[in-house]
């Protein structure tokens, strides 16, 4: 008997629009384990607002995305609104609690999430991103560098090591060994899951097995 | 991958929003500050010898609830408009289940409250040498009153969070909604002030409660469609 592949994120004819200005689509593809999947495009091509659409962030017009629920063979395929927990983020619009150490940042999700906040697990995570645990154990997030806050990001993109991971724009304000991380971040994620990069940046797309352009 | 409990997200929210609070002091400070002003400005305006012994028991409700509800004004939004504007939303829409978020935001609004009532009330109550003759029902009245006023004040918080006239817009959809639980906490002060039983105020306890029980389901309910759109 076959089994068709496994997928871990579906998108079938989704569109975005703004008003009677439609962003793209109808797009539908599918991205499987252990691939990492490109999408470029020129400026306001909607790179990121597909990003976010396919994270759950904001609705397609029409269409429907399509997660699995875990890195478990035959996972359920769900919204990503139902499964968040499945799913990484980092982007240039996202931050972290500025008030907060990256220990307590990367605490405070865990908890929420019902995950193992203790200090040992948490400092690897950040150690993971390359960032000094000891270091920065008493500096606020607002006092860190735009790099060191873009490395945090990545640490809080694959705290619950999720099944799909959106990077957007993952290079950006990092130096060679930052960008070095994301590499690392994203050969260990597409062990177990999956990546989506966006970026217009060519070696942060030379990280994807095929690009899709908008 | 398991969810979390409602509970202990809950808890930890509003744990992140107290040690956030704890080192800006933002919120705390423009509500006490707020609160001074005002204080000073009806003590020195209206005073205790400026109205008739048998006008006080009104008069002092009506300004002890402005006082607190202006207040609430100034500072119980900023738990989500602070999200929406340092760009955490996102994270925390991802992280934890909306239920939590609510609760956790109710709780860390009503600790806020309960800090300018514990600042309010004392200086209020002797200032405008205000006398009250039932403490328990005086007391019941602020509780349920001010869980109303957070409840509602932390739902509409999140509607006008995305919004660019946030300020605006927060007056105009909370002033309505709280219309309700102030006119019952103003008519509950003044008994409290004057009848020495608790038992005259038993209606309006009972409204306050369910005002704060309905107010409380409906946001729950209404929540996720609110903060994930």
């Amino acid at each position: 008997m076959l089994y068709p592949p496994p997928v871990f994120l579906k998108a079938e004819n989704v569109t975005r629009s703004f008003g009677v200005r439609r962003i793209f689509g109808p797009l539908s593809f599918e991205v499987a384990p252990g691939t990492v999947f490109g999408i470029a495009g020129r400026n306001g091509a909607g790179k990121t607002t597909l990003i976010k659409m396919l994270a759950g962030l904001i609705r397609p017009t029409s269409g429907r995305v399509l997660v699995a629920s875990s890195r478990e063979p035959g996972a359920a395929l769900l919204s990503p609104r139902d499964t968040p927990l499945a799913l990484g983020w980092a982007a240039p619009d996202l931050a972290l609690y500025g008030e907060l150490t990256p220990a307590e940042n990367l605490a405070f999700f865990a908890k929420v999430r019902g995950e193992d906040d203790s200090p040992k697990r948490i400092d690897a995570k950040i150690e993971r991103v390359g960032l000094d645990p000891k270091r920065l154990a008493s500096v606020e997030t607002r006092f860190l560098s735009t790099g060191m806050r873009q490395r945090l990001k990545l640490a809080f993109a694959t705290l619950s090591e999720p099944t799909v991971l959106f990077l957007d724009e993952p290079s950006s304000n990092l130096d060679e060994a930052g960008r070095a991380i994301v590499a690392k971040v994203v050969a260990e994620q597409r062990r177990g899951g999956t990546v989506l990069i966006a970026s217009n940046d060519t070696r942060d797309l030379g990280l994807a097995d095929e690009v899709m352009t908008l | 991958m398991s969810r979390p409990s409602v509970l202990s997200s809950s808890i930890a929210v509003f744990q992140k929003d107290l040690r956030s609070e704890w080192r800006t002091r933002t919120a705390v400070s423009a509500l006490l500050l707020f609160a001074f002003a005002v204080l000073i400005l009806v003590g020195y305006a209206v005073g205790p010898a400026n109205i008739s012994r048998e006008d006080r028991p009104v008069v002092h409700s009506v300004l002890l609830w402005i006082v607190i509800f202006f207040s609430a004004m100034t500072g119980l939004s900023r738990v989500f408009v602070h999200e929406e504007e340092s760009g955490t939303a996102a994270a925390l829409r991802l992280s934890a289940p909306s239920a939590a978020i609510y609760l956790g935001k109710l709780l860390a609004n009503l600790a806020l409250l309960a800090l300018v009532l514990l600042f309010v009330v004392p200086l209020f109550l002797a200032l405008m040498s205000f006398s009250i003759a039932c403490w328990p029902l005086f007391l019941l009245v602020l509780l349920l009153g001010s869980i109303g006023l957070a409840a509602a004040s932390t739902f509409t918080a999140a509607i006008v969070s995305k919004a660019s006239a946030k300020g605006a817009m927060f007056a105009v959809l909370a002033i309505p909604l709280l219309l309700p639980p102030l006119v019952a906490a103003v008519s509950g002060t003044r008994i409290a002030a004057t009848e020495s039983g608790i038992a005259a105020g038993l209606d309006i306890l009972q409204l306050l409660l369910a005002y704060d029980g309905v107010v409380t389901t409906a946001a729950f309910l209404l929540f996720d469609a609110v903060f994930r759109e």
